[in-house]
């Protein structure tokens, strides 16, 4: 009783206490079973067959593995009657053989099952991809920049967001994809459980993969890969359409991208600042800003090497640190929103080189 | 005979003081061990309430207990502390205690290396959970650089440098069983002769003696980035993040089968003495731990098949490949309880719940080495599920089993059986109940290292019935401590010898004196004790159709005789003489086993 009584309580008060639960959703609709859910890419079906043959052999080892164990349990187990030891046998080289042999044949038929999968599916580049994606991840967002369609200025448009539906990737159905997947601060992943398939996104290398997409939907995808504080809400959404909607989005986002760019939010404090090196430091080391009013840092990188941001000690209104992103790399220069700030002495620092830190004295 | 007053035997002074002095400074393998064994339990049981916590928050969707932040250092410090606080020392400490007794030598072959190594665990241990007071170590067990490099808290400093602390005891110990095994083992005991825990002991120090110092030097380089500007992983400046998986994982591998070796071992202790049967092909045994630990440095890339940056196939045919001896030692398993007569007493228990569960774990592993259907569920709760049930299934069930099963060896008492079976089953259904889940909801695309999940992703039931189970395994630990209590609670009363064993460690008394041995058995196969009890040719004679080459049905090709110095088998030398066995040694063989010597001054 109080096996089913217990976790039922359990649930409501959980479910009570709740606070505003994300609805991103990742993977489909269906509930959870031994077989795969939708899988809409070419790539990814390939993958599930080879799934399929795996359960079907490893269900034959487990029946056969757990029944010897149950029929010993019956048929073996020591009676009273049991004075006499029973037959010492210590080994046998026929059995042994067979056991030895008939498990390597078996990993080897599906080693060779999963490599030309692997090598005529998973990892076969299309000669002609349809669309280039080049997909960015850094800390807590994605970049899905298309070099194909590029606005007057000769930019690529690109698509930066975060939150709880993250930035939209359009692409079309029916032709090979290539993306070019990299991360800009840490090591994040690029994955889609509907795609079957996923990437680490990696600072300093680009790996590239093609899928062709079946079937046209909304699909949920999220870093799969550890990266700090806020990576179960790094999520973004794919929109697979046919090539002439793709056509005619893709014409839309560029006519946009010639647009100006929105200004900076207006009624922000604006701090200059300089990252010199990790060993000098931030210049200057100290700054003052007026209190309760969100404030706009700008950081240029000096440094030659290395990249940094700013990050305020307990600047959230949580009281955590709050922390700029991305990351300036070298000789580049970014822009940050920072909360409001109450009254006080708070401490700003590198996020990567926390050795290279100051002061903010925020007044009234 | 005329009678001889002894002076009389002052009683010794039983004061905190000095019972507190005396384990402080003790070199005997059997406190050590057992302060390893006290120690690394305690560890368990903090790492389970990070993992009641993790499971608590992931119940239902939405943040309810934990923030992120919070949630992020404990999944972090879970696997640490069950990896390097629980698991290792625990194993470390069963085999500290019964290495040396199985091959029948006083002490390890560095005592006081061996205190070392011990007392490295506690500041160990105490610098890494410090981490929490310093800004925590939210970067994963793996510590994945660049993330690890940038996380800015000085806790991760303090992460880094525990694990060095627990390497460098590591290490020690691994010399010292190296050593010992190599050195000290019985008159007769040659390396073929040597009980199956034995074995998975000496594998496990090779594998650590090869691994750590890799990891060791990672972490130092970690250090080195983090804190004075070096770049081996920042690709920023000229360095390559992949380089810290490859050096991890170089590491991180063959300590997966530093981590079931021994449990390995250990069932492959009790299952023939529950059978009443030898292990069915030593031989096989022996060469299948030798091929998993030397395969084991050969797969390290297969936790890194979706950087792109490894190639594929190798890693993905030498994985599969350890499937064969992993599978040479399940089928040996079965066959040696088959036409014997099997005893379910708890050691046994746990020890055919390991063989039931962990085939999940392996089966587990055999799909993740299916490339494309890895890049599915690599950092999904299918890996998660796969490690649990190698991990819990696999090594914590091997942990009791020994516990439950040299418990009387080492207190001189038996652990009460029904609260034994309780423990059991509450341990067996709970580890199903929690981690099965995880397989689907990982099939289903559910990521791990997540606080939150969806609501609309249709998660929450598997994941509610998965904490469920968790909490079934932390209720399980109730009938093991009070088991343990009330059994402390009496006095010694175990024979020597109460599970009718095979090997030497039950030629003593229960527990042993310290200098272990007042006699040895003779050595003539890799069951001494049997031999002494039944008569090693006699028994066989009876009970055998031996062939005329006395090789009972085994085949064999005749080994070399020495291996890196050591005998390997065979009763005489050229000369006729009995190998290894200086004849003064082999005539002193105890009478009786019935009259067990005693550590009573006589």
């Amino acid at each position: 009783m109080v096996f089913v009584l217990g976790p039922a309580a359990l649930l409501l008060v959980l479910i009570a206490c709740t606070s505003g639960p994300n609805q991103h959703p990742t993977g489909d609709a269906n509930p959870p079973g031994i077989t795969p859910g939708q899988v809409v890419t070419q790539q990814g079906q390939a993958a599930v067959n080879l799934y399929l043959l795996t359960f079907v052999i490893a269900t034959i080892v487990f029946v056969l593995v757990e029944g010897l164990l149950l029929l010993i349990a019956l048929r073996f187990r020591r009676r009273k009657t049991d004075v006499e030891l029973p037959t010492q046998t210590h080994g046998n080289n026929n059995l042994e053989f067979l056991w030895t042999i008939v498990p390597a044949i078996t990993v080897t038929v599906l080693f060779v099952a999963a490599l030309i999968t692997l090598t005529t599916e998973t990892e076969a580049r299309s000669p002609n991809p349809g669309l280039t994606v080049e997909v960015t991840g850094f800390q807590w967002q994605w970049t899905f920049a298309y070099p194909e369609y590029q606005n007057t200025a000769g930019k690529a448009i690109s698509f930066t967001g975060s939150g709880s539906d993250g930035p939209t990737l359009v692409v079309p159905i029916n032709e090979p994809i290539r993306f070019r997947v990299t991360g800009q601060d840490v090591i994040h992943s690029f994955y889609v459980p509907q795609f079957f398939y996923k990437k680490d996104a990696i600072p300093g290398r680009t790996n590239e993969f093609d899928l062709t997409i079946k079937d046209p939907g909304t699909y949920g995808g999220q870093c799969a890969e550890f990266c700090g504080l806020n990576h179960s809400q790094m999520y973004f959404t794919v929109n697979a359409v046919t090539r002439t909607e793709f056509d005619s989005w893709a014409a839309n986002a560029q006519s946009q991208a010639n647009a100006t760019p929105p200004p900076a939010p207006s009624g922000a404090a604006k701090i200059q600042l300089k990252a010199v090196s990790v060993q000098a430091g931030f210049d200057p080391s100290t700054l003052t800003a007026p209190a309760d009013s969100p404030l706009a840092i700008e950081l240029v990188n000096s440094d030659t090497t290395a990249p940094h941001n700013v990050g305020i000690r307990k600047g959230n209104p949580d009281g955590t640190d709050w922390v700029g992103t991305p990351f300036a790399n070298a000789g580049q220069t970014a822009l940050y929103q920072a909360p409001a700030l109450k009254a006080g002495t708070y401490e700003f620092f590198c996020q990567i080189h926390p050795i290279m830190k100051g002061t903010l004295t925020v007044g009234s | 005979m005329a009678t001889t007053t002894l002076p009389q035997v002052r009683p010794y002074q039983r004061s905190w003081s000095s019972w507190l002095y005396t384990w402080l400074t003790t070199t005997d393998h059997k406190r050590i061990g057992a302060m390893y064994i006290a120690t690394s339990f305690g560890f368990f049981l903090i790492g389970g309430v990070f993992a009641l916590v993790i499971r608590s928050e992931l119940a239902v969707p939405g943040l309810q207990f934990v923030g992120e932040s919070l949630y992020n250092q404990l999944f972090s410090l879970h696997a640490i502390t069950m990896i390097f606080l629980f698991v290792m020392p625990m194993t470390t400490g069963v085999a500290n205690f019964i290495v040396p007794l199985q091959i029948g030598a006083a002490d390890m072959a560095f005592p006081r290396i061996n205190a070392l190594g011990y007392w490295l665990i506690p500041p160990g241990g105490l610098l890494i959970m410090m981490s929490f007071a310093f800004g925590g170590a939210p970067v994963g067990w793996t510590m994945y650089a660049p993330l690890s490099a940038k996380e800015a808290s000085t806790g991760v400093d303090l992460l880094l440098m525990g694990l060095v602390l627990l390497g460098t005891s590591s290490i020690l110990g691994s010399i010292n069983f190296l050593t010992t095994i190599f050195k000290l083992r019985a008159p007769g005991m040659t390396l073929l002769r040597m009980p199956m825990f034995v074995w998975a002991t000496l594998v496990t120090s090779v594998l650590l003696l090869f691994s750590l110092p890799v990891l060791t030097a990672g972490l130092i380089m970690l250090f080195i980035d983090r804190n004075y500007g070096g770049g081996f992983f920042d690709p920023a400046l000229g360095g390559n993040p992949v380089l810290w998986q490859h050096v991890f994982w170089f590491f991180g591998h063959p300590e997966v089968y530093v981590l079931i070796l021994p449990a390995f071992g250990i069932v492959s202790e009790i299952v023939p003495v529950f059978s009443r049967k030898p292990l069915f092909g030593y031989r096989a045994f022996v060469l299948a731990t030798a091929s998993i630990g030397a395969l084991g440095f050969t797969v390290w890339a297969h936790h890194m098949f979706t950087t792109g940056a490894v190639f594929l196939p190798f890693f993905s045919f030498f994985t599969f490949l350890i499937a064969v001896p992993t599978g040479i030692k399940f089928f040996n398993w079965l066959a040696t309880m088959w036409g014997g007569q099997v005893r379910f007493d708890t050691p046994m228990l746990f020890a055919v719940g390991f063989i039931a569960l962990f085939l999940i774990g392996g089966l587990d592993g055999a799909f993740l080495a299916v490339v494309p259907f890895d890049f599915m569920v690599q950092d999904t709760y299918w890996v998660v599920s796969h490690i649990h049930y190698v991990l819990v299934a696999g090594a914590v069930f091997g942990i009791f089993a020994a516990l439950y099963y040299w418990f009387p060896k080492m207190t001189g008492r038996v652990l009460d059986e029904r609260l034994g079976k309780l423990n059991f089953w509450l341990l067996f259904i709970g580890t199903n109940v929690a981690f099965f889940p995880q397989h689907l909801l990982g099939l289903d695309g559910m990521i791990r290292r997540i606080a939150d999940y969806s609501p609309n992703a249709g998660w929450t039931e598997l994941n509610f019935l998965s904490s469920i189970g968790a909490f079934m395994i932390a209720t399980s630990m109730l009938p093991f401590l009070w088991n343990v209590f009330i059994t402390l609670r009496r006095p010694p009363d175990a024979p020597s010898d109460p599970w009718d064993a095979y090997t030497l460690e039950w030629a003593t008394t229960s527990p042993p004196p310290v200098y272990n041995f007042d006699a040895l058995p003779p050595v003539r196969s890799e069951r001494p004790l049997f031999d002494l009890k039944h008569g090693a040719v006699d028994a066989h004679a009876a009970a055998l159709p031996a062939g005329a080459d006395q090789s009972h049905g085994e085949f064999r090709i005749d080994p070399p005789e020495e291996f890196l110095g050591q005998p390997l088998e065979g009763h005489e030398d050229a000369e006729g003489h009995p190998r290894g066995i200086a004849p003064e040694v082999s005539a002193h063989a105890p009478d009786s086993e019935k009259a067990p010597p005693t550590d009573e001054p006589k």
